[in-house]
C-alpha cells in the first residue's frame, strides 16, 4: 500500500470537516479511481462539480499515483 | 528563453493589504512606455445582493504554479515587457484590492490585451476561492470550470 495527502479547500475543506487526511491506496493506482475513493469517503462532496489535482497540477484522471504524492479536491475556483 | 525577457515578472500571495501603485511600478522598465493595472477590489453589489465582506483562500503551492505557468504563456503571445501578479487572500472589506495585474510593455494596446487575458485565465485556473459573507448568509463562490 502507499499513504498519499489529500488536501481540501473551501467549500470541499467544510464538507471534509478537514484541510488534510491521509490515505491508503493499493500500488498503480490510477488518480480516477483514487479520487472516487475519497469522493466515496465523504459522499457529500459530490453535490457539488469538483476539480481535481495531482502534485499542485490539474489531474486528468490517467495519472498513476505514487508514495507520497500530494492530492487535492476542490471547487471551481473563484479568485479574482 | 533570454535572461532578459523574464527579469521582472513576479507573482506573489500575500495577507497583507496591496499598494496598487508600488506594484505598478516594480515593473516599469527603461524599453517600456506604459503599464496597464488592472485593480480587482471588492464589490458591495452584485445582482441586488448586498455583500458585507470577502474570505479569499488559496492552494498556495498550486497557485503560484499556475499563476507562473499563466505568466509564461500570455508573455508569448503579445508584445509585452513584464507581468506582476499579486493576490491578497484573507479578509477584505468593500473596495479593498484583492488582486493585482500589471503588464508593461514599449506600447499600451498589447499591455491592455494581455491584461485583460491574464484576469480572465486567473479567474478560471488558478486555485483561489472566496467566500462571500453578505446580509442574511454566507456562501463560497465557485467560478467556472477549467477546460481541462
Amino acid at each position: 500500500m502507499m499513504k498519499v495527502t489529500v488536501l481540501f479547500f473551501g467549500q470541499t475543506a467544510e464538507i471534509a470537516g478537514k484541510r488534510e487526511v491521509e490515505m491508503l491506496f493499493a500500488e498503480s493506482t490510477a488518480a480516477n479511481v483514487a479520487f472516487a475513493k475519497i469522493v466515496e469517503q465523504y459522499p457529500k462532496l459530490s453535490e457539488n462539480k469538483l476539480l481535481f489535482a495531482v502534485n499542485q497540477t490539474y489531474a486528468n484522471g490517467d495519472e498513476i499515483i505514487n508514495h507520497g504524492d500530494e492530492l487535492a479536491v476542490f471547487t471551481a475556483v473563484s479568485g479574482g | 528563453m533570454k535572461e532578459t525577457e523574464k527579469r521582472q515578472d513576479f507573482c506573489e500571495l500575500t495577507t497583507k493589504p496591496l499598494n496598487v501603485g508600488e506594484i505598478a511600478r516594480r515593473i516599469v522598465l527603461p524599453e517600456c512606455g506604459a503599464t496597464v493595472t488592472l485593480d480587482g477590489y471588492v464589490r458591495q453589489w452584485t445582482k441586488g445582493r448586498e455583500t458585507l465582506y470577502l474570505e479569499y483562500e488559496a492552494y498556495e503551492s498550486m497557485a503560484l504554479k499556475e499563476m507562473k505557468k499563466l505568466v509564461a504563456s500570455v508573455r508569448e503571445r503579445f508584445e509585452i515587457s513584464a507581468i506582476g501578479i499579486v493576490h491578497r487572500l484573507g479578509r477584505m472589506e468593500i473596495g479593498e484590492t484583492s488582486v493585482v495585474i500589471s503588464v508593461s510593455a514599449p506600447h499600451r494596446k498589447p499591455a491592455f490585451e494581455a491584461c485583460e487575458l491574464l484576469i480572465t485565465e486567473l479567474k478560471r485556473t488558478v486555485p483561489i476561492w472566496k467566500k462571500e459573507f453578505y446580509v442574511g448568509g454566507e456562501v463560497w463562490v465557485q467560478g467556472e470550470q477549467p477546460q481541462s
